[in-house]
């Protein structure tokens, strides 16, 4: 290494080419990385160092005179009989409410980016309607919805036969019910940003691949989702996160009962912020975040196609 | 649907060797088929998807006593616009309006230029610091927002920010998740489109306005969509910045209507939660529009 | 996460932990000594938050208090109910408090706790005016830090057809003669269900409290928790058996309770005076009798409601003061109730012809001279909700009322009371 000595003006080239280089990406980057670092990394060091102390709700006033605990709050996670439930039913959440939204979700784009051709924004805005509506309305409905006797779901079972639950009521079956709400209304969220992704597709691939007498499924196949990798890592991330973070539902439908049967650890983490356990929820909260993380470097994993370079 | 195989639908403009013709002709009637399927499973799906929202709408016509009914009427047994009147008569309603607009509006402004800068800049430029900033971001994105909450408080009430628009909107302007939103949707545009810019002498700024932004709008609009949405609806925050009514929003004002578990004024709520949707609606019609093919499809071999 | 941003986040956690080493004063708990406030009318700028309804109608008795005091300018920021206490924590963190607040009863063993709430001065607010249960909710190891603004308590909504169909014709006294009327509603009465407590789920501890209070248990003795004594298990295992003995639903939805009463298919419940309003918008008022507590040890229910409190970063103290004082005049108390529905902490309040005139509110005001509320620890909104869950166990799955109560004093414990 040493012994070549290279042109200077080569590296004088090469170094100014890195500078410019780096100004301009800073360029871009710094407006949003100021303001991130100043209202987001403050705060989150600080939470972070709340959870390896005692901290309270009573101490809020003088944060500083609490003791330092080290990993005693994350300790007493593995105790926490409420955590450990909470946490099966939020991984149950997630498994099967990803993939029912994103499926779901991606079917909505594509249906409404396909074929049809009136009442386009009609259906658009259609679709996207749950996401707007306001829960509390959504509520009173999917209630009256999934009510045991006179709900359209349980008379529609009636219909084949089927004597229904009390779903909101039952440990068996709230959960569930809870999952097929949550992806009714996160779908429109989805499709919004699917159909986005779907325009960046080059419309020659299409025409190639129908000369080449690609079916609707192969293009699909070959095409459409292949294309499709970085809006699908995009919203596979972000569903996981909502859903790994998922409490709005359980909040207005069952107050995560019955018998905490739909209690998830968003939820928890609320009731235990109410409490006024801060170090301890704070704690919750970043085991919660390791989750996603692992959770999320699975998705880039699979949907890898140029990242990481 | 058998039926409706028979005829296909044009007239053929050229002769065409009989074979591919034939096959050509089923495969329209099978693209006709499909079509109508598709439609009846969008539409089946749009009811699904939309009866809530007319509930709300419906219900805000009714009687406090008809909505809590069990169970629940659709149409209004006596149509009134009581709960319109005492809506708008009870809150100081252009106040809350025109900070609900004037907040969302800025953030999600601030969200399109901030967060399409840096998600260019993470997705078409080589920096040091990149990864680490985009592992920064992503993080995040990634953090429960509900940890950071009280910290963040009391850092802006040390700005002394408090009761102030500046407290309402700074923290949100350089929002993680549509960074990562940008980044994603830059990343699919070809490399080839700005190398062949910046070899034909334009600026990075140049690059940035007239080539790389006409070709996000699909995704600009997905990130005002988004922004908006999520901002004009924001509860908590606006609830603990602003001290004083003059400086609440609209989600703000209108919880003031759930009193406890049994004392909720559900008409008055379901009129306001329709009032407050329309807007994010007018948004979603004017941005939806852009879901369209940018040149991202022509300007490529 | 990239290494060089882990290695950033450790070293700047290691520096802030040794800045921060500060830890806890050991002590505390102990009496605090309240400043006098004086003579003389308010003056200046007296910020206040009050929640809902409360909110919203204050202004009203506030033209009146600055009609007294003219020097004085109140502003009242309506507070909604939803996300009330995360604005109060967060007002008392960052020190950006109004001067006076409306506090839920059940929050005040947590704010005192902060430092963030003012003694109440001894030489303006006088504790013998007030219902003693309410003023209770003040009191926290020893000081009051608040008054109290109205109060609510609870009582059974019984349905007169369906009592007069099972030849239910006054009120039970003891615990015998409630589940004996309870059953006649079922089996002559007509009714589906005889009674609807709730079973289990937030805040249902208002309602199971008051049968451990009637059978001589509490939640904390002489500081010490004391959910499984034997008064309390048997307090616990009467509530029960009406699920057991299926007279009381374990599945209700939510919104079903009011149509089901008034059409006669659920024969009484256990709410507090907002139910009158509620009965009324359904059709069902003039359709059901009020019925106090029945009478074990003694007769007691639950009181609830609010408490005015005045912050330690107050900028106007006195002020706040005055006006809080102001707000438990008899006279004002009355004027209250009939701006805002709110029945009077104060018991003179109850002289006035609005509400001692009135049959149903004279029922509440009577259930209010034997009413409790749970003890002020810091730690108490946890304590209950440790009380709902097991208490949901209890009535749906049969757990035994000694086990569930083991099971609740036993988290109480390991939860502490705060200090």
């Amino acid at each position: 290494m040493t012994a070549v000595a290279s042109d200077v003006s080569t590296r004088r080239g090469r170094s100014g080419l890195r500078l410019r280089r780096a100004a301009v990406g800073w360029g871009f980057a710094l407006p949003f990385t100021v303001l991130f670092l100043v209202f987001m990394a403050g705060p989150v060091l600080a939470s972070l160092l709340m959870s390896f102390t005692d901290i309270r709700g009573a101490d809020l006033r003088d944060p500083l005179g609490v003791n330092i605990v080290g990993i005693d709050n994350y300790s007493r996670l593995l105790n926490d009989e409420l955590f450990i439930k909470s946490a099966v039913n939020t991984v149950i959440f997630v498994l099967a409410g990803v993939p029912l939204t994103m499926v779901a979700g991606l079917a909505a784009a594509l249906g409404l980016n396909s074929g049809l051709t009136r009442f386009r924004s009609l259906f658009r805005v259609g679709y996207y309607l749950p996401v707007v509506t306001s829960i509390v309305a959504i509520a009173v409905v999917w209630r009256f919805l999934l009510q045991p006797d006179s709900g359209l779901v349980n008379s529609l079972l009636r219909l084949v036969g089927v004597h229904g639950p009390n779903w909101l009521y039952d440990t068996r079956v709230a959960l569930p019910a809870l999952i097929v709400m949550a992806a009714w209304r996160n779908l429109g969220y989805q499709m919004v940003i699917f159909l986005a992704g779907l325009q960046a597709i080059p419309q020659e691939l299409y025409e190639a691949a129908r000369i080449d007498g690609a079916t609707s499924w192969q293009q699909l196949r070959y095409v459409t989702l292949p294309a499709l990798r970085p809006t699908l890592l995009f919203v596979g991330v972000i569903a996981t996160i909502g859903y790994l973070q998922f409490f709005e539902e359980p909040l207005v439908m069952t107050r995560g009962g019955p018998l905490n049967s739909t209690l998830s650890v968003s939820y928890h983490i609320y009731n235990q912020f109410g409490f006024g356990n801060y170090g301890y929820a704070s704690a919750m909260s970043y085991v919660l975040f390791l989750v996603i993380v692992v959770m999320s470097i699975l998705w880039f994993r699979l949907l890898k196609s140029d990242e990481g370079r | 649907m058998s039926t409706s195989v028979t005829t296909p639908g044009r007239p053929h403009r050229a002769p065409e060797v009989p074979e591919a013709t034939g096959r050509r002709r089923t495969r329209r009637a099978r693209d006709r088929v499909a079509t109508i399927v598709l439609h009846a499973v969008l539409v089946v799906g749009l009811l699904v998807m939309v009866g809530p929202f007319v509930w709300m709408l419906l219900s805000s016509l009714k009687t406090e006593g008809e909505i809590r009914l069990v169970p629940p009427t659709w149409w209004p047994d006596h149509p009134t616009l009581d709960n319109y009147r005492s809506l708008f008569g009870r809150l100081n309603f252009p106040t809350y309006f025109l900070n609900s607009a004037i907040v969302a509006g800025l953030i999600t402004l601030g969200n399109l230029m901030f967060c399409s800068a840096v998600g260019y800049a993470l997705a078409k430029l080589r920096f040091p610091g990149r990864r680490a900033l985009f592992g920064l971001v992503l993080s995040a994105v990634m953090v429960p927002g509900m940890v950071t909450f009280v910290p963040l408080f009391v850092l802006v009430a040390n700005m002394g920010l408090t009761n102030t628009y500046a407290g309402l909107v700074l923290p949100f302007l350089a929002w993680a998740l549509g960074a990562f939103l940008m980044r994603q949707f830059m990343q699919s545009i070809p490399d080839e489109l700005i190398e062949s810019a910046r070899v034909d002498g334009a600026g990075e700024l140049r690059v940035f306005w007239s080539i790389v932004l006409p070709l996000c709008r699909p995704a600009l609009a997905a990130l005002g969509i988004l922004s908006f949405l999520t901002f004009w609806n924001s509860f908590l925050w606006p609830l603990v910045v602003a001290t004083t009514e003059d400086k609440y929003t609209l989600p703000v004002a209108l919880a003031l209507f759930s009193v406890g578990q049994n004392q909720t004024k559900f008409g008055l709520l379901l009129a306001g939660s329709v009032v407050v949707v329309l807007p994010v609606l007018i948004v979603f019609l004017l941005l939806q529009r852009h879901f369209v093919r940018g040149i991202a499809t022509t300007g490529l071999k | 996460m990239k290494t060089g941003t882990r290695r950033a986040v450790a070293v700047a956690l290691a520096v802030a932990l040794a800045l921060a080493g500060c830890g806890r004063d050991s002590g505390g708990g102990s009496q605090e000594a309240a400043k006098p406030v004086g003579e003389g009318k308010a003056k200046g700028d007296i910020t206040v938050w009050a929640m809902g309804t409360e909110g919203e109608k204050l202004s009203a008795i506030a033209d009146d208090f600055m009609k007294e005091n003219p020097d004085a300018k109140v502003t009242v920021s309506a507070v909604p109910w939803d996300g009330a206490h995360d604005k109060l924590a967060t007002a008392i963190a960052g020190r950006q408090t109004p001067d006076v607040s409306l506090i839920g009863t059940t929050w005040m063993g947590e704010f005192a706790k902060t430092g963030g709430l003012d003694p109440t001065p001894a030489d303006l607010v006088k504790k013998d005016d007030f219902y003693e249960g309410a003023w209770n909710t003040t009191v926290v190891d020893g000081t009051s830090y608040g008054v109290p603004w109205y109060v609510e308590t609870r009582l059974f909504y019984v349905n007169k057809d369906v009592a007069a169909r099972a030849g239910v014709t006054t009120p039970p006294k003891s615990w015998e003669e409630l589940k004996s009327a309870i059953k006649a509603f079922k089996d002559k009465g007509g009714a589906k269900w005889g009674v609807n407590l709730q079973p289990g789920q937030t805040g249902s501890w208002q309602t199971v409290m008051p049968f451990v209070w009637q059978n001589g248990g509490d939640v904390v003795k002489d500081g010490k928790f004391t959910l499984d004594s034997p008064e309390t298990v048997e307090g616990f295992a009467f509530y029960k058996s009406f699920f057991d003995e299926g007279l009381a639903p374990k599945d209700l939805p939510q919104g079903a309770l009011e149509p089901a009463f008034v059409k006669g298919q659920i024969g009484a419940f256990v709410s507090g005076p907002w139910h009158i309003t509620v009965l009324k918008d359904q059709g069902g008022a003039g359709k059901y009798d009020l019925w106090p507590m029945p009478t074990k040890q003694s007769g007691t229910s639950f009181v609830g409601g609010g408490d005015l409190a005045v912050f330690k970063d107050a900028k106007n103290r006195d002020g706040g003061w005055k006006f809080v004082s102001y707000l438990s005049r008899p006279e004002v108390q009355a004027k209250w109730y009939k701006t805002a529905t709110d029945l009077p902490a104060v018991k003179k309040g109850w002289d006035d012809p609005a509400l001692s005139g009135d049959p149903q509110l004279s029922a509440f005001g009577k259930q209010l001279e034997d009413a409790k509320s749970p003890p002020t620890i810091a730690t108490w909104e946890q304590v209950s909700a440790a009380i709902d869950a097991e208490v949901e166990k209890m009535c749906k799955t049969g757990e035994k009322a000694e086990d569930a109560a083991k099971a609740m004093q036993q988290q109480a414990v390991s939860i502490g009371t705060g200090t």
